[in-house]
């Protein structure tokens, strides 16, 4: 198992990381920029437990930091899915680029 | 055999990524998420961390997603067949996601990342202590280290184990309070 090599974690790491970004700038639809900030997340999770399983024998920082990453992107989705239903409600639409109540 | 079904899993994963955040469909877009979720719990297998694998699969796959199909169905109507996918700015988002992706791969093609598994300084340490150059691991990430590495009162992260609760709960009430139909 520990013939492939840290790197090519790395490197899928930052292709779901690039695709992850792309998602959030570029989709309309906020349920899918949702998807998108999922996806970068997950990213670094890899990210996290390569340099855990690789680089660093002392500590089990690496994993612990997935366990809260893993938590808080859980709060965030029910929090981002609520805010999308009441914008749904008060606007009947769920694209990004539509809700600028805010602009000046 | 192992190795060639990781790669095998990193490019299922990768294009269901990818699908995910390029089908038309917003439901195609949730299996798609389901199966790119799936495939990074493989790829924790591979990390040797099948906790976490298994809770990926939990939360992602049977919590999150469920949600986010929740979400479209609660939202429906809102993608008729001629609205476009991507909004005016998609081609500097493309623009933007393939220069990050290559500033990674560059930095990730520098030596210290090509020279091995092990960081230089630890593999020159092991070296120098036992005259062997791949030190064996002393921390390991099975379930019951984690839970104690969790809750543990001297210098672990027992604090930030109950912030993050707290902040789950509010997160919690803050969402039911948010997408209240008649607020009171």
């Amino acid at each position: 198992m520990t013939s492939i090599p840290i790197v090519h974690f790395l490197y899928l790491a930052a292709v779901l990381f690039g695709i992850g970004l792309f998602g959030v700038l570029a989709r309309k639809n906020a349920i899918s920029v949702l998807m998108g900030v999922e996806l970068m997340l997950n990213a670094v999770n890899i990210n996290y437990l390569a340099f855990a399983k690789y680089w660093n024998w002392n500590s089990l920082t690496g994993p612990v930091f997935v366990v809260f990453v893993i938590t808080i992107a859980a709060a965030e989705a029910a929090v981002a899915l609520a805010i999308i239903i009441s914008i749904y409600r008060q606007m009947k639409s769920t694209n990004v680029d539509e809700v600028n109540y805010l602009r000046g | 055999m192992a190795t060639t079904l990781f790669y095998i899993l990193a490019g299922v994963l990768a294009a269901s990524a990818f699908l995910a955040l390029t089908a038309r469909n917003l439901f195609h877009c949730a299996l798609f998420l389901a199966l790119a979720m799936f495939g990074v719990s493989g790829v924790f297998l591979y990390l040797d961390s099948e906790f976490l694998a298994a809770v990926q699969v939990l939360i992602y796959v049977g919590a999150v997603t469920v949600l986010i199909i929740f979400g479209i169905m609660l939202t429906r109507n809102v993608m008729d067949e001629k609205t476009r996918v991507m909004n005016r700015q998609a081609f500097l988002a493309v623009v933007v996601a393939l220069g990050v992706t290559a500033l990674f791969f560059k930095v990730l093609g520098q030596s210290a990342f090509r020279a091995g598994d092990h960081p230089p300084a630890v593999v020159a340490a092991a070296t120098a202590e036992n005259g062997q150059a791949s030190p064996a691991s002393t921390a390991s990430s099975d379930v019951y280290s984690l839970g104690t590495e969790l809750i543990r009162p001297d210098k672990g992260f027992a604090f930030a184990f109950e912030f993050v609760s707290i902040l789950l709960l509010s997160a919690l009430v803050g969402a039911i309070v948010i997408a209240r139909k008649d607020p009171a």
